[in-house]
């Protein structure tokens, strides 16, 4: 630091600025600069998700329901809810909640919100609301198409607008000047350069303790760490694996990490024929699905293409979730055996192996294309081909789309954020084309009848207890037939300065709300 | 010179009638944009609403149809990813990168010309040898290598630079410029520099080049032997009959570093248009990839005309026909 200018400290070093300033005087502003991996695309909450908007979304907008950390689910704007039928509940709204612009937030509010997204983008994310009424000013009443038990955990995605802003700001616009109730309110964007954020002090929920909060998007992982490490931001999202050992080192940072929810899993195809694989498929035997699982070893992977840095999967959701199948563990069911899948293999009938072709991608996860040639090379032990064919996540989603035409094999990962294993059983696992919204992600085309009606039975009942039965049953019963191989769940990793408190959350929306720096 | 331009007109329109064909053809193997869009468990309905809000229920030939004849009226389309008009999203990230480049070029002519032409003067001095290597490493070393090591010596290690971002900016005619600013070019020194480093090298070895060949010529030793400076021989004489491929390949340049900066703005950070090119195409992005290649392929034929004008400026003997 030989001749750093005035300036130079001024906008480069701004962690250090900070310093400076907070302890020249006790009152100065607290504020936090973070480094993100993306510029988020939108403001506007029924413009489209990804992980960047998503975290700008609950800055400036509330939900009825709040997801908290660790995903448990506490009141938002509505102060509670009730059941009043199997299909009827009611919610009570906050009162005094105001809008950015002072305009009072009210039930129609929530009214013009479900039907906006309705005609929007993300209709999913109301698509368990059959119809919504205003009972009062502060009194929604809702109506799912069939008892719903989790409707609650589903509203933590439901961003609140303001319906008569919205109406005249139009939706181009609300993507650059948006309105929430929100803990923080948009100072300024300025495209790929940063976003400022900045206190909502009359925010319902108490006034939050940092009061400007500034994104930085860095998209190169290397020059993240670099802002990191010079003090031009305080916190940064996705430390590089590659650096976790540097910033471990370096004196007043540190690394922060924390599994994810996402889950990489491997679908087989169960169909009499599969598109690579010549002949009969092997994978309609319940025998070669456990052959497949057991030659597969997570921990080396873990260890050698993931540096340690995930978490092998018990099941197909976390613990944390409604349905996780309480004490049972693919990893205990199936540990690595090769003798044992050999044995299975040729019990099957198919010693000699097969060739297939797994899908995956080069872009969408960690290290996603070294999985695959990780996976190649394991799934030779036991006489298996496997040939990779690894795209870019543009044109995955598309090649891979049910009906499935070209593939057998699929990487892919998954993740609930509602902490309900309901909406991934049934678009995972359930019969295709039985019934509308049930089965349409379902790549491999299970189809199993218990498991449907478990899902049925699951969906059908207002009980968060019976669901959570109905659901363990069903876990229960994809672990011991396996349509799926649960691999890994990724790890979040994170690094901050010494002095920024910050919890990561499960969902990986980084909240300022939660976080402090210190005096 | 009217006739000219008639006939460079007819001639860019017709490229960037090509560029739009080539890329509406290419995109459709590049992946459905509606997978970009809706959660991965939406289901055909809300995939089908999807793509009716993004006007892509439509086959590709009505697709390009409807491109056209919206062009045609001046309108570019918008982005489906950030639902705002292409060109909107392309211009307001313009300025950052061509304030990047126009600093880098500078850079370039400043340090290339007087190295080129000392190199060329003197052929075999230890020094000139010097500077030859200097510039094959310049050309050699790959830019995101340059610009990790200079944030890693410039930024990290001796705190003289930021590592990245652009810094404070001021307005001009409703721009946001950097270079008005001592934060801004506090900031942008490091990735021009890089920017420049591979510009650099080609023009001091052409410059060399056509320096070493213009000295053999007659009117050299005329010029030397009627007693003119050293340095007017040189530079009045020698360098302006050397500048034409110059001159040539710095517009080429030019072209190629406003339009695939890329790689240095996603290293420092820079807000500028060629990250969103990159974005865009990992999103499947249509709208913008097609405006941004026609707006750099307008950018190409506009530089090199201007090329072709500075041509007849530094040799009287050319016209432009």
């Amino acid at each position: 630091m030989k001749y750093l200018s005035e300036t130079a400290l001024r906008g480069s070093a701004l962690g250090l600025a900070l310093m400076a300033t907070t302890a020249g005087a006790a009152l100065a502003e607290k504020s936090v600069t973070i480094g993100l991996t993306a510029d988020p695309s939108h403001l506007y909450p029924l413009a489209g998700e990804e992980l960047s908007s998503n975290i700008m979304y609950y800055h400036l907008y509330d939900p009825l329901v709040k997801r908290s950390a660790d995903l448990s689910f506490c009141p938002g704007l509505a102060e509670s809810w009730e059941n009043v039928d199997d299909t009827t509940w009611r919610f009570k709204l906050r009162e005094g909640v105001k809008f950015h612009n002072g305009n009072e937030f009210t039930a129609e509010d929530v009214v013009y919100t479900v039907e906006k997204t309705r005609e929007s983008i993300r209709p999913d994310l109301v698509a368990n609301i059959a119809s919504i009424t205003a009972v009062d000013d502060h009194t929604v009443e809702i109506k799912t198409p069939k008892p719903y038990a989790v409707l609650p955990n589903d509203l933590a995605e439901l961003l609140i607008l303001d319906s008569e802003y919205t109406e005249a700001t139009g939706d181009e616009k609300m993507d650059l000047e948006p309105m929430g109730t929100g803990p923080y309110k948009l100072e300024s964007w300025i495209k790929e350069e940063k976003l400022t954020l900045s206190a909502n002090d009359d925010y319902w929920a108490g006034e939050p303790k940092i009061d400007t909060v500034t994104f930085r998007p860095i998209t190169n992982p290397a020059t993240r760490t670099a802002a990191l490490l010079t003090g031009e931001v305080d916190v940064i999202q996705d430390l590089a694996v590659r650096d976790v050992d540097r910033v471990k080192r370096e004196e007043g940072f540190e690394v922060v990490t924390r599994p994810s929810l996402l889950n990489v899993v491997l679908a087989m195809d169960t169909r009499e024929k599969s598109p690579t694989i010549e002949g009969d498929n092997p994978m309609t035997d319940q025998r070669v699905r456990e052959a497949i699982a057991r030659a597969i070893d997570t921990d080396a992977i873990n260890k050698i293409v993931m540096n340690g840095l995930a978490t092998p999967s018990d099941q197909f959701v976390p613990e944390s979730h409604i349905g996780y199948a309480d004490g049972m563990s693919f990893r205990e069911m199936y540990p690595v055996d090769i003798e044992k899948a050999k044995e299975l293999m040729a019990e099957a009938g198919y010693a000699d192996g097969f060739t297939m072709t797994l899908d995956a991608t080069n872009n969408r996860y960690v290290n996603d294309a070294q999985i695959a040639q990780a996976l190649a090379s394991m799934l030779a032990k036991i006489n298996i081909d496997l040939q990779l064919n690894i795209m870019p996540k543009s044109n995955f989603w598309g090649y891979i789309r049910v009906p499935t035409e070209q593939s057998s094999f699929i990487m892919s990962g998954w993740d609930v954020p509602a902490g309900d294993a309901g909406s991934m059983y049934g678009a995972l696992f359930y019969t295709r084309d039985k019934k509308e919204g049930y089965g349409q992600v379902n790549r491999g085309s299970y189809s199993n009848p218990e498991l449907d009606a478990l899902v049925d039975k699951a969906d059908a009942t207002p009980s968060i207890e019976e669901r959570d039965q109905y659901l363990q049953e069903a876990s229960k019963l994809l672990l011991k037939d396996i349509p799926m191989i649960p691999v890994h769940y990724e790890q979040d990793i994170y690094a901050k300065r010494d002095g920024v408190m910050l919890e990561p959350r499960v969902d990986k929306f980084i909240w300022a709300y939660d976080m402090d720096v210190a005096e | 010179m009217f006739g000219y331009l008639l006939k460079r007109l007819i001639q860019m329109t017709l490229v960037l009638w090509i560029v739009s064909v080539i890329v509406f053809l290419m995109m459709s193997f590049t992946g459905d944009p509606v997978f970009m869009v809706v959660p991965i468990d939406a289901t055909d309905a809300e995939i089908a609403q999807a793509r009716r809000i993004l006007g892509l229920d439509q086959s590709l030939l009505v697709q390009y149809g409807r491109f056209i004849s919206s062009l045609v009226q001046g309108d570019f389309g918008n982005s489906y990813v950030f639902r705002q008009p292409a060109m909107t999203l392309i211009l307001e990230r313009l300025p950052a990168t061509v304030e990047m480049v126009l600093v880098a070029m500078a850079l370039a002519l400043a340090v290339a010309i007087p190295l080129g032409v000392y190199a060329g003067a003197n052929p075999n001095s230890r020094i000139s040898r010097t500077i030859m290597a200097g510039s094959l490493l310049g050309i050699s070393l790959p830019g995101f290598w340059v610009g990790m090591v200079l944030i890693f010596l410039f930024a990290v290690h001796w705190g003289i630079f930021p590592s990245s971002g652009r810094g404070d900016t001021a307005e001009l005619f409703g721009l946001r410029i950097s270079l008005l600013t001592a934060d801004g070019w506090h900031h942008i020194i490091l990735p021009a520099v890089t920017l420049s480093l591979a510009t650099m090298a080609i023009l001091l070895r052409m410059t060399r080049a056509g320096m070493m060949e213009v000295g053999r010529q007659d009117f050299m030793k005329f010029a030397r032997a009627k007693g003119a400076p050293r340095r007017d021989v040189l530079y009045k004489h020698g360098l302006k009959n050397a500048l034409i491929p110059v001159i040539t390949i710095f517009g080429l340049q030019l072209g190629d570093l406003i339009a695939f900066a890329t790689i240095t703005e996603t290293i420092f950070s820079w807000p500028g248009m060629g990250k969103l090119l990159i974005d865009s195409i990992y999103r499947a992005d249509r709208p913008v990839i097609v405006v941004y290649l026609m707006l750099v392929a307008l950018i190409f034929v506009v530089i090199n005309f201007l090329v072709d004008i500075v041509y007849t400026l530094i040799d009287p003997r050319i016209t432009l026909k």
